[in-house]
C-alpha cells in the first residue's frame, strides 16, 4: 500500500482528476459554442457577398424585398508551375436560379502582413463588381487606407481582360488604379492580388459556366439560362 | 498563516499599492499589445478578471490537496481551462472583438499575473480571501490597462471608446496606436506612478 | 551633428584663483568645450540654412523658428523639472532645433516641429540624463517619432503637397521619384539643391561646404562621413552597374537624398558615435550599409535617419570592441 502511495501515478491523482473534470467541461462548452463560432465565421464572409456582386444600393434593395441571393461555396483548384493553389469561390444565384456573380476569396503579401480580400466578379467574370478587404495589418494612416471605400471603389466596373496597373498621381486610363499617396506598396499589393486572382480564376469560372450548372449541394437550384 | 493579509487587505492592495502592472510589472504582454483602444483593453481586462477569479477560487478550494512539486502543473491546467472557456465564449458572442484580440486571449495562459496570484495567495489562503484578492488584482489590472489605453486611443485616434472626443482638426498621432506608442506610454505612466510614490513617501517621512 | 557633448569644465583654469590640480593627462584644449563646438556647428550649418531659406522661403523660416524655439523651451522645461542647472547657454538645444528643422519637410504643420522638439529633447536626451548621456541623436529621435506619428505629413506624399506652393521646386523628392516612378533628374540640380526634399538635405554643395568646415576645424571626425560616403558609393555603384543605370542611380543616391546632410551633421554627433578612430570606421560602414538596405529593400525611399538611429544603438558595443588594449594585456 505504501508503495502505491509513493508511486508517481498516485501522486498525480489530483492532476488526473482535474484533467478529466476540466476536459469534460471544455468538451461540453465546445459542443455548445462550436456551432455558433462556425456560424460567425461563415456569416462574416457571406454577409458581404450580395453587395460585392450587386453593388451596395442594389444589394440593399434586394434585401428589402426579401429577395435573397442563394450563395454556394466551392473550391477552385489551380495548377500553376507545378504548384496547386486553392481558391474559395462563392457563386451568388438569384431566386430564379440565374447567376448573379461570383465572389473569390484571395490573399497575398502586403507591406506588413498577409492581406485577405473578397473580390466580386459579374456572372461572366468580365468586370469587377466589388472589392472588400477582409483582413490586413498595414500601417495605420498610410497602408490601411486600402480599407477606405473611395479607394476600393476604383476597382468597380474595371474590365477583367486587362491587367490593372498602379500609377502615382492621376489615374486616367481604364485599367489604371491610383496609388494611395505614401502607401504605394500596399496599393500595389492589393492590385496584385486582384490581378492574380482574376488570372487564376477567370478561365475556370467561364469553363464551369459553359459546362453547365455548378454542382449545387442541395441540388434544388438550377441555372436556367 | 498568522502573517497572511486579510481578505480586505488583499482586495485593497491589488488596486493600487500592489498594482499588477505599475507595481509588480506583471502581465506586460497584453498591457502592451491590446491597449491601442479602450474596447479591446476592457475586453482583455474582463477576460483576465474572469480567469483570475475562477483560477483563484479553484486553487484555493484544492489547496490542502496540492502536492508542492505538482502545484505548477495544477495551476497551468486550471488557468488553461478557464482561458479556453473565455476564448470560446468571446469567439461565439463577440466575434469581431475576438478577431481583434487575436492570439492575446489564448496567451492569457502565460500571463504571469494569474500564476503569481495562485502561488502567492490562492494556494495558501481561504476561498473568500482568494476571491477578494482576485477581484482586487483584476480591478488594478483593469485600471492600468484602461489608463494606458485611454492615453493611446485619445492621442492616436482622437477617439474614446470609438467615439470622437477631440475636434476633427486633431492630427492623429499614429505612432500611439502602433507598438512604439505602447512602450512610450507605459514608460511615461510608470514613471509618473513612481514619481507620485516618491512624493508620497517623502511626505510620510516629513510628517 | 554635435548637438550634445559632455560639458567639459567650462571654466578656464587661468581664470580661477589659486592652483589648478588635476590628474594626468595634463592636456587642456580650450577649443573643445561644448559651447565652442556648437558655435562651430552653427557656422557650418549657415550655408545650408541660407540655401533652404532661398529654396523654400517662408516655409524654411517658419520651420526653423518653430523648432529652435520649441527645442529651447523644452530643454528649459525638462532640465528645470529635473532640478538641474539650466544648460541653455551651451547652445546644444539650439543646434538640435536647427538640425531638426532642416530634416523636416517645409510643408509640415507647426505641431510636427513642436512635438518632434519635445520628444527629441525630452525622451531623446533629458530622460537619459541630459547632455552627453543620451544614446540616440535627439534630433533624430524627435524626427523618427513624428515620422511614424504623422506618416502622411512626413512621408513621400508630403513633399508633393508643396507642388505649386514654392516655385523653385516641385514634385516628389529625387529618391522617391526614382524608386517609385523610375524618374530621374540631371546632376546639376541634384548637386546645387534645386530639388524637393527636407529643408536642409537638397543642396549637396551647401552640405559639403559646411561639412568640410567642420572636418577642418576637427569639430567633426573625418572618418565617419568618409566611410559612410564610401560605403554608399560602393553599394550604389554595384547596384548601378548590375542594373545598367549608367551612373544615374549612383548620382541620385549620393546627391539626391539626405546622405550628405546625414553623413556630416547627424552621424558625426560625438556623443552618439564611437570614440576610437577604428570604431568610427565601423560606425560609418554600418550606417552606410543600413542606409542602402533601407533605401533599396524597404518601403521608405530614404533611410539615413533610421540607419543613424540603429547605429547609435550599437555604438556602446563598438566602443567596447574597439577600445585600445593597455600595453601588456592581451
Amino acid at each position: 500500500m505504501s508503495r502505491l502511495r509513493n508511486s508517481n501515478l498516485f501522486q498525480a491523482w489530483l492532476v488526473l482528476v482535474l484533467a478529466t473534470v476540466f476536459g469534460t467541461a471544455l468538451a461540453g462548452i465546445q459542443s455548445k459554442l462550436g456551432p455558433i463560432i462556425e456560424n460567425n465565421k461563415i456569416k462574416e464572409t457571406m454577409e458581404r457577398i450580395p453587395s460585392l456582386v450587386l453593388g451596395e444600393d442594389q444589394a440593399e434593395k434586394t434585401m428589402r424585398q426579401k429577395d435573397f441571393l442563394a450563395i454556394e461555396p466551392r473550391v477552385i483548384e489551380i495548377k500553376k508551375n507545378g504548384r496547386t493553389k486553392f481558391y474559395t469561390v462563392y457563386d451568388a444565384l438569384f431566386k430564379d436560379g440565374s447567376m448573379a456573380g461570383h465572389v473569390a476569396k484571395a490573399s497575398g503579401q502586403g507591406y506588413a502582413d498577409n492581406i485577405e480580400v473578397l473580390l466580386g466578379l459579374d456572372a461572366g467574370a468580365e468586370t469587377i463588381t466589388g472589392l472588400f478587404i477582409l483582413d490586413q495589418k498595414e500601417t495605420p494612416g498610410l497602408g490601411n487606407r486600402i480599407l477606405e471605400k473611395p479607394w476600393r471603389d476604383q476597382f468597380l466596373n474595371k474590365s477583367s481582360n486587362k491587367r490593372l496597373v498602379v500609377v502615382k498621381g492621376k489615374a486616367g486610363k481604364a485599367y489604371e488604379i491610383d496609388a494611395i499617396s505614401g502607401a504605394t506598396i500596399s496599393s500595389r499589393a492589393v492590385t496584385g492580388i486582384v490581378n492574380k486572382t482574376i488570372a487564376d480564376v477567370k478561365a475556370q469560372l467561364i469553363a464551369s459556366r459553359k459546362s453547365g450548372t455548378p454542382k449545387s449541394k442541395n441540388g434544388n437550384i438550377k441555372e436556367t439560362k | 498563516m498568522a502573517d497572511q493579509p486579510t481578505a480586505f487587505e488583499r482586495f485593497v492592495q491589488g488596486i493600487l499599492p500592489e498594482n499588477p502592472v505599475y507595481r509588480q510589472l506583471l502581465g506586460l504582454c497584453p498591457t502592451l499589445a491590446v491597449t491601442n483602444g479602450m474596447k479591446p483593453a476592457i475586453t482583455m481586462a474582463c477576460s483576465v478578471a474572469f480567469v483570475l477569479l475562477c483560477a483563484n477560487i479553484v486553487i484555493s478550494l484544492i489547496r490542502n490537496l496540492l502536492k508542492p512539486h505538482l502545484r505548477i502543473v495544477v495551476f497551468t491546467l486550471t488557468i488553461a481551462t478557464f482561458v479556453t472557456i473565455a476564448d470560446r465564449f468571446l469567439a461565439a458572442y463577440l466575434f469581431q472583438m475576438s478577431k481583434t484580440l487575436g492570439p492575446y486571449i489564448p496567451l492569457i495562459i502565460v500571463n504571469c499575473l494569474i500564476i503569481c496570484r495562485c502561488e502567492v495567495c490562492a494556494s495558501k489562503q481561504s476561498v473568500g480571501t482568494a476571491a477578494s484578492d482576485a477581484i482586487g488584482q483584476a480591478i488594478g489590472f483593469g485600471l492600468a490597462l484602461s489608463s494606458i489605453a485611454a492615453v493611446r486611443e485619445i492621442l492616436g485616434t482622437g477617439m474614446f471608446f470609438g467615439m470622437r472626443v477631440l475636434p476633427s482638426a486633431w492630427p492623429d498621432w499614429v505612432i500611439m496606436v502602433l507598438p512604439p506608442g505602447a512602450f512610450i506610454t507605459l514608460g511615461l505612466l510608470l514613471g509618473f506612478v513612481n514619481w507620485i510614490g516618491i512624493i508620497k513617501s517623502r511626505r510620510s517621512v516629513n510628517d | 551633428m554635435s548637438d550634445t557633448m559632455k560639458n567639459s569644465d567650462p571654466k578656464d583654469p587661468t581664470e580661477t584663483a589659486g592652483l589648478h590640480v588635476a590628474p594626468s593627462p595634463h592636456i587642456k584644449n580650450t577649443g573643445t568645450d561644448t559651447q565652442r563646438m556648437m558655435i562651430d556647428v552653427m557656422i557650418a550649418l549657415l550655408p545650408i540654412v541660407l540655401m533652404s531659406v532661398y529654396l523654400f522661403r517662408l516655409y524654411a523660416v517658419k520651420q526653423l523658428f518653430i523648432c529652435v524655439i520649441a527645442c529651447l523651451a523644452s530643454e528649459f522645461l525638462f532640465v528645470w523639472m529635473r532640478g538641474k542647472a539650466i544648460t541653455l547657454s551651451d547652445c546644444s538645444a539650439a543646434v538640435t532645433g536647427i538640425i531638426l528643422a532642416l530634416s523636416l519637410p517645409g510643408s509640415a504643420p507647426w505641431f510636427v516641429g513642436v512635438l518632434a522638439s519635445i520628444v527629441g529633447i525630452g525622451i531623446g536626451k533629458i530622460i537619459f540624463g541630459g547632455l552627453g548621456m543620451n544614446i540616440f541623436n535627439p534630433a533624430m529621435v524627435g524626427r523618427a517619432f513624428v515620422m511614424i506619428a504623422f506618416a502622411q505629413l512626413m512621408g513621400a506624399g508630403s513633399y508633393e503637397n508643396m507642388t505649386g506652393l514654392v516655385d523653385a521646386v516641385s514634385g516628389a523628392t529625387p529618391l522617391s521619384a526614382l524608386k517609385f516612378n523610375g524618374l530621374t533628374m540631371d546632376i546639376a540640380p541634384l548637386f546645387w539643391g534645386k530639388t524637393n526634399g527636407s529643408l536642409g538635405e537638397t543642396s549637396t554643395a551647401a552640405c559639403l561646404l559646411g561639412g568640410l568646415f567642420l572636418v577642418i576645424r576637427k569639430t567633426a571626425s573625418w572618418q565617419i562621413p568618409l566611410s559612410i560616403l564610401l560605403t554608399v558609393s560602393v553599394i550604389a555603384g554595384i547596384t548601378d552597374i548590375t542594373g545598367s543605370y549608367s551612373g544615374v542611380f549612383l548620382v541620385h543616391h549620393l546627391f539626391g537624398g539626405a546622405l550628405m546632410f546625414g553623413a556630416f551633421f547627424i552621424a558625426t554627433d560625438p556623443v552618439t558615435s564611437p570614440l576610437t578612430a577604428k570604431g568610427k570606421w565601423y560606425f560609418g560602414l554600418g550606417t552606410g550599409i543600413l542606409i542602402m538596405v533601407i533605401r533599396l529593400f524597404s518601403g521608405y525611399p530614404e533611410g539615413v535617419m533610421f540607419a543613424v538611429l540603429m547605429m547609435n544603438a550599437v555604438t556602446p558595443l563598438i566602443n567596447r570592441w574597439t577600445s585600445p588594449q593597455p600595453m601588456g594585456e592581451a
